[in-house]
């Protein structure tokens, strides 16, 4: 009597979760049989921890894919429409990998993803194994690509580039506003991502003469205070603190800051993920105010990014970050390979997608190329600065709205 | 079907044993069993030193102290619930973490949508999460009471999936944040803690008093103890065994929702911010004692002090490290936690 109860509970558990992972899916239905769609599978974290950003991202992508079929869909091919076929990678890298795995099933024709680096090194190989081209929206770790694959593409800068110019900015506008660096402490969250920013940024900083001050580390996943990590800062004397990590621990660091008050010159982030956020500086308050993050960011001076930015905004009531504008890119760097290719052929779209040339609505050197790693080579890290609580681009010259503030006196 | 005849007769041997450390849950701590404490307390004397040596500076130490001893508070505050659970309901509840979320939610809904200071929402959350609690024993849990173990456990991992999921449908996944208009820092020798964590600690602690003066000077408390040590004798003595379940529930998770209310000043909120304290909740419940309220308070800033002072003496690592090689000890060489009764 009781186990037949309990089968009946989990039976409408279990009938519930089909129920919702039929909403979930609900976009991917439809028109399979037809000659003229075209699928393009997705995998971003829908769900778990990092469910905000993921949603971000998808919503890039349907704003990219409803942007080709609004023009016309895919000329060469008759007019073919896109259609996104959705998968949910829950933020873990099985997960993905068997996401990744139906969609290659289901007949996609490229996959976008997947805002995590050990989601993506996963999809990589499923991609490479069955000859699918992969572009990563977001995904920084420098290893995904070191191992010569033919079907990766990476959209963002990867991670080592982001430590080496975040050296080159502290060092020019240090320099610019006669304030010598005395020394850095860099804090950083403990995994391949923390650490190999990190490594980049001491590289080139020892190369071009800046004094190293102490590394600390914490673990990102379940840290809930950094008050102790700021006090070692402070004891250190660096009048720079460097930070990579994660949204949460970021903002806990900011509010650790304001408390303890070490006598900083300026924090800058090297890739971090909360300080060039537009909510970050509703969430960390005045402790926000100056603080430094190297990222990629918006063009912000492009007419086409300001546009992108007012669509997201009147059809997903929120504000676009530039990961959504970097997947919204990666839909526009396949659908001009379809056009280029003519042919929906795994091979010739790879080939096609290896000769992009497309100006990104994110600051770059240039239209998008990729090199032979697959890295997108003109993509620019930038630096932005929070200045009467909005994050702006600050450096390099070229890319800037205004002019860096420094010593930024973060938490004073 | 579930009276507590049955429930009693079907996993005799099984029950005996979790009955006994039920019962020890909530006794007083007694001197005999205070050897593993001292041990405990030199070893955190021990990492003192070596966090000192390592940083060379009292002023970084002093601060990992405070630190731990704050963030402990916390930790004890969400065992508590936990190990009171487990010692009279013998449920392994892996939906805590998700109630704390849901007083995490709580407390924004009060401080956004009607302006007030988050602090008002602490009755709230107590009241909300209880009433909660004891909804979800009475209407789920107490059909499968007296079952095998994983049976309840498996429905309160569905039930943590259903209660983030359901606040990622309702917010969304994008953070939030619950913050005071001021928030300034306190100075205690040298050291500095937000005002916000100094009134998480002191809220943390005025709580366990009052749970431990419920369980031990009240007579509703005598029940919940006596279920504790035999859910049949309780019953044949007239005590509502139902009830006393579903209030002990009601307050387990009430725990957990004024955990969430006191951390959400200084939290980032989102649906699984809750998933981040499952661990470490775990491990201060084994330290302290399967079912041992006070070994839970006590485990809880014993962790937090491990887990800072650990963090300066190890450094380059993750600062949970220490946590978990002493939790490594304390399973190969006391099994029954620090605070837990001598195995038989």
């Amino acid at each position: 009597m009781r186990t037949r109860s309990f089968v009946k509970l989990v039976a409408a558990v279990g009938s519930g979760a089909v129920l919702l992972a039929g909403c979930a899916g609900g976009d991917s239905g439809g028109s399979s049989g037809d000659a003229k769609v075209i699928k393009i599978g997705t995998l971003h974290p829908l769900s778990g921890a990092n469910a905000g950003d993921g949603t971000q991202l998808e919503n890039g992508v349907k704003l990219g894919i409803k942007a080709i079929n609004d023009a016309g869909g895919i000329k060469a091919l008759g007019g073919a429409k896109l259609e996104l076929d959705g998968g949910d990678t829950k933020g873990t890298p099985d997960t993905g990998q068997s996401e990744a795995q139906r969609l290659v099933g289901d007949g996609v024709v490229a996959l976008v993803g997947t805002y995590q680096s050990a989601v993506s090194a996963n999809v990589a190989a499923v991609a490479e194994r069955n000859k699918v081209p992969f572009v990563m929206d977001i995904s920084g770790d420098d290893a995904i690509l070191s191992h010569g694959y033919k079907y990766s593409f990476r959209m963002q800068p990867q991670n080592s580039r982001f430590g080496t110019t975040a050296a080159q900015y502290v060092k020019a506008i240090s320099e610019a506003a006669n304030r010598p660096v005395t020394k850095v402490a860099y804090l950083h969250e403990a995994t391949a991502f923390g650490t190999g920013v990190y490594q980049a940024f001491k590289a080139e900083a020892q190369k071009s003469g800046l004094q190293m001050g102490p590394e600390i580390t914490y673990d990102a996943a379940s840290v809930s205070d950094l008050t102790t990590q700021i006090a070692q800062v402070k004891a250190s004397g660096a009048n720079v603190l460097v930070v990579s990590g994660y949204y949460r621990d970021g903002v806990l660091a900011a509010k650790a800051i304001q408390t303890v008050k070490p006598a900083l010159d300026a924090v800058v982030g090297a890739a971090d993920g909360a300080f060039d956020q537009p909510q970050f500086p509703t969430d960390a308050g005045s402790a926000s105010q100056g603080y430094f993050d190297v990222n990629y960011h918006f063009d912000d001076k492009s007419a086409d990014a300001k546009a992108f930015s007012a669509l997201y905004k009147s059809t997903y009531k929120d504000e676009a970050r530039t990961g959504a504008a970097l997947a919204y890119d990666s839909v526009r760097v396949i659908a001009a390979a379809l056009e280029k290719a003519g042919s929906t052929d795994a091979s010739k779209v790879r080939d096609a997608i290896a000769q992009t040339s497309l100006t990104p609505l994110t600051l770059s050197d240039g239209p998008i190329k990729f090199s032979d790693k697959g890295e997108n080579s003109t993509s620019l890290p930038v630096l932005t600065q929070v200045q009467n609580g909005a994050p702006v681009v600050v450096y390099p010259q070229s890319a800037a709205v205004k002019s860096p503030v420094y010593p930024a006196n973060p938490g004073q | 079907m579930t009276g507590p005849t049955n429930a009693g007769g079907t996993v005799p041997s099984k029950d005996g044993t979790a009955l006994r450390g039920g019962s020890r849950a909530t006794s007083r701590l007694s001197l005999r069993h205070s050897t593993p404490l001292i041990v405990t307390g030199a070893l955190l004397v021990v990492l003192f030193i070596a966090a000192l040596l390592r940083s060379g500076s009292m002023g970084i130490t002093g601060q990992a102290l405070l630190t731990g001893i704050i963030s402990g508070g916390v930790y004890s505050l969400l065992a508590m619930g936990l190990t009171l659970v487990f010692g009279v309901l013998d449920i392994v509840n892996f939906a805590h973490g998700a109630f704390l979320a849901v007083g995490l939610y709580i407390t924004y809904e009060v401080a956004h949508q009607a302006g007030l200071n988050p602090y008002i929402a602490l009755p709230v959350a107590i009241l909300g999460l209880f009433v909660l609690g004891v909804l979800i024993q009475l209407l789920l849990l107490n059909r499968t009471m007296g079952g095998t173990l994983e049976r309840q456990l498996l429905i309160t991992l569905g039930l943590s999936l259903l209660i983030s999921n359901v606040l990622l449908l309702a917010f969304g996944g994008d953070p939030l944040s619950a913050n005071l208009k001021s928030d300034p820092g306190v100075h205690v020798f040298g050291a500095v803690a937000n005002l916000s964590r100094v009134i998480a600690l002191g809220g943390a602690l005025v709580l366990a008093v009052l749970v431990f003066l419920l369980l031990e000077r009240t007579s509703f408390g005598r029940a919940i103890r006596a279920v504790a040590a035999s859910r049949q004798g309780a019953g044949l003595v007239g005590i509502d065994v139902r009830l006393v379940y579903a209030v002990t529930f009601g307050l387990g998770t009430a725990c957990a929702g004024a955990a969430g209310m006191l951390i959400a000043p200084f939290t980032t909120i989102t649906p699984t911010a809750g998933d981040q304290f499952n661990i470490l909740a775990f491990v201060v419940v084994v330290m302290g004692g399967l079912g041992n309220v006070m070994g839970a308070v006590i485990s809880g800033v014993i962790v937090g002090l491990v887990e800072q002072l650990g963090g300066v003496a190890i450094a380059g690592q993750s600062p949970l490290l220490g946590v978990f090689i002493l939790f490594l000890l304390i399973l190969l060489i006391r099994p029954q936690g620090i605070f837990g009764a001598a195995s038989s």
